[in-house]
């Protein structure tokens, strides 16, 4: 591999030119304390007014979604397989609210991939989806034996490929054909991993104390302060993880002042046309939270502008995504449209700075607090 | 530690010609006069990775005290440094899942340069120069085989990448040379990544976390040391060797957060690892989480610092008893001083200087 210059460097030189920076440099950067007495209620917050009724509504969203997909199968019809499509965006849009918690028992057992296995850049999982559906592979069928299976043939991506892929038409004329059954399947698992979730935030001794009460013994937090690190820690990631994985994935800008024609089917959710609804559920989730948990609480009364100023920049995202309303390979080939995703490109990485930069050092958590999150 | 010498008027280990053209002429113009003006400074003892108010990042030089000499800017975050006292150069590497590495001259004898990774590797934010100086390691990722990787690098030809060989391991963060230069160590931290999710830990209820020495002349495994089935969160991430050669590594723990694991260890070639049995008030401030470690050899001891935790425990070598513990909040770096040691933190601190920028994670030390 050869050197590659970047042109910043030569920059550097230029600056360097100017003379050296002094050894003693301005004030540090101003030193702000966590408000202890205001987090508890914080957390409080988060947890029963975002987290808990999200994972509630996506276990309701789920029982209906299987609910519906076995009528189909039993019943099959243009309407029935209609009621299965509006359950499936039902369940997208309550699983991008709720997905930004990317912590907890989310992340045990597969339970985050085994509900949405995305990337899928290589088409790994969908081949192995074509290669079930081929074989009519009759222990892809079974709650109980699909979970023993790939996580990428066992949720949101592989029952959209089955409503909606090449061969989808056949679900409204067979009764109890193998692709239906195979997406009962899907949604029962769904279903199943949705109830562990809620399951868990529900159980008053369990996750939901330890959020509430950080302290010495906690399993999770032991202070405040890694309680707050994690609380706004959802809402950086966050940001973060729907610019680099969901965004850039099908679009990626303008790149050396060539316009990037975009991959459309490499979108999240192309084919059933969820993939700004959820880019825009994902947005709503994040201010929602930054909302209802009361994190503004937590600035100094001289900072509360930061609060003001990140919710501008979400609201600004929000329109944007929801302005985004053609399907995702013809807003990619409109001006305007792409316009918009450049937009919303440009204003993530706005919003990432001051939730990270801003809003953290402002709450007493450091400069760019994610410093320190294993390394 | 040796000061650095010679570094002046030994051949640049660059292609120069075409380092120049790259960079254009308008560059080289700037060139003359700031090299020249650079050697008046003082000497650069250390230098560290920084975010800058503006959320900007860059590397500095800083002199004994932590004053900033000189600042180079980079086009993304950078985590950890190396440095070769036989050629004189230093790197930056990118912070994971990075892909840039840097290599600059803190005396300025070669033009900063910039190595990309392959496409399907990327950096994990470690790395160190072989005895000689001619070749640079860096730990990556393979990210479709799901293994650690180094990445060898001839910094006589430009820093081209000419092989590699498996860290045996998955992972892998910090890397050391054995003094002698014929022994990788490298931590392996057990915890999967792959850039298409980011920073995401994909792997948290099955890590695989050890340590392993890898012979520099064949790539081959000489010994690998997993952590014991109930310490298998006990990510092994930075490592450092003592006067005698032992080798010291630091530990994050990814279980539950009221558990008080072990958080340090040492062991020698051929023997097995023993874990540092620190008091419990020393555990509970390093938070289950230390940054980073240094041996200062001269003196025999051992440091370790805790952004959590926001502490810094300094170790005698030999005896394994905590000699001070110094609370620093969102403490950062930590490098061997002319006596003890010298501490960063996010908070703009480095040594007896307060800067007003961040200090990332690691503090090399130049001379």
């Amino acid at each position: 591999m050869r050197p590659v210059v970047v042109s910043l460097l030569s920059l550097a030189i230029a600056l360097g030119a100017a003379g050296p920076a002094p050894a003693q440099e301005g004030a540090a950067l101003s030193p702000r304390a966590l408000n202890e007495q205001a987090l508890p209620a914080v957390m409080e917050k988060a947890v029963d007014a975002f987290i808990r009724p999200g994972y509630g509504r996506l276990a309701k969203a789920t029982q209906a979604l299987s609910e519906a997909t076995h009528v189909l199968c039993e019943k099959p019809s243009e309407a029935a397989l209609g009621e299965v499509q509006l359950a499936f965006d039902g369940v997208v849009r309550h699983w991008s609210t709720i997905e930004i918690v990317r912590v907890g028992p989310v992340i045990e057992g597969n339970r985050f991939e085994r509900f949405l296995f995305y990337p899928d850049r290589k088409s790994t999982g969908l081949k192995q989806v074509q290669a079930i559906l081929v074989k009519e592979d009759e222990t892809a069928t079974s709650v109980m034996t699909i979970r023993g299976k790939s996580v990428a043939v066992q949720g949101l991506g592989a029952l959209e490929y089955v409503l909606y892929g090449t061969g989808a038409k056949s679900l409204s004329g067979q009764k109890s054909g193998f692709r239906c059954r195979y997406g009962a399947a899907i949604a029962d698992n769904l279903r199943a991993v949705a109830s562990e979730l809620s399951d868990e935030w529900e159980k008053p001794d369990g996750i939901q104390a330890a959020w509430k009460n950080p302290g010495p013994g906690n399993p999770v937090f032991r202070d405040n302060k890694e309680a707050a690190t994690a609380l706004l820690g959802i809402l950086v990631h966050g940001v973060e993880t729907v610019k680099d994985q969901r965004l850039r994935p099908f679009y990626a800008g303008a790149v050396a002042g060539k316009i990037d024609p975009g991959h459309p089917k490499l979108a999240i959710y192309w084919r059933s046309g969820n993939t700004m609804p959820s880019i825009t559920a994902d947005f709503q989730a994040l201010q929602s939270l930054f909302s209802v948990s009361g994190m503004q609480d937590l600035l100094p009364a001289d900072s509360r502008s930061v609060a003001g100023s990140v919710n501008f920049v979400f609201n600004s995202v929000i329109s944007a995504s929801k302005a985004v309303d053609l399907p995702i390979a013809a807003a990619l080939a409109d001006d305007e449209q792409r316009r918009k995703l450049d937009f919303i490109a440009l204003n993530t990485q706005d919003l990432l700075d001051r939730l990270d930069r801003d809003f953290g050092g402002a709450i007493g958590l450091g400069s760019g607090f994610s410093f320190s999150d294993g390394d | 530690m040796t000061r650095v010498q010679g570094t002046v008027n030994k051949p640049v280990m660059v292609d120069r010609r075409a380092f120049l053209k790259m960079a254009g002429a308008g560059w080289a113009a700037t060139l003359a006069p700031r090299a020249a003006f650079a050697l008046s400074q003082a000497d650069a003892v250390f230098a560290s990775a920084f975010m800058a108010p503006d959320g900007s990042y860059g590397i500095a030089t800083l002199d004994d005290r932590g004053g900033i000499i000189e600042r180079v800017p980079l086009p993304a975050r950078a985590h950890g440094m190396t440095f070769s006292p036989a050629s004189g150069l230093g790197v930056a590497f990118a912070r994971r899942p990075g892909t840039y590495a840097l290599i600059f001259s803190p005396r300025r004898a070669v033009s900063p340069i910039v190595i990309t990774a392959r496409p399907e590797r990327h950096f994990y934010g470690h790395g160190c120069f072989s005895a000689d100086g001619r070749l640079l390691y860096a730990t990556e990722n393979d990210f479709v085989g799901q293994r650690g990787m180094v990445g060898v690098y001839d910094a006589t030809d430009g820093f081209a990448r000419i092989g590699e060989f498996p860290t045996y391991g998955v992972g892998p963060h910090d890397m050391t040379l054995s003094a002698d230069g014929g022994t990788l160590v490298i931590a392996n931290g057990g915890i999967e990544t792959h850039p298409d999710f980011g920073r995401t830990k994909l792997n948290l209820d099955h890590m695989q976390p050890s340590l392993v020495l890898v012979d520099t002349a064949t790539g081959g495994l000489i010994e690998q040391h997993v952590m014991p089935e109930n310490l298998r969160q006990l990510s092994t991430r930075h490592v450092d060797i003592d006067a005698d050669g032992k080798i010291w590594f630091a530990c994050q723990y990814e279980g539950p957060r009221n558990d008080l694991p072990p958080l340090a260890g040492s062991f020698s070639r051929g023997e097995d690892v023993r874990f540092l049995s620190l008091p419990e008030e020393a555990t509970v401030a390093l938070a289950n989480y230390v940054g980073a470690i240094a041996v200062n050899r001269q003196d025999g001891l051992v440091g370790l610092t805790s952004p959590k935790g926001g502490a810094c425990i300094t170790v005698e070598g030999r005896t394994g008893n905590v000699i001070s513990t110094q609370r620093l909040a969102d403490a950062a770096g930590i490098a061997a001083a002319s006596h003890g040691f010298v501490t960063s933190s996010y908070g703009g601190q480095l040594g007896e200087t307060q800067s007003a920028v961040a200090w990332d994670q690691h503090i090399v030390r130049l001379a």
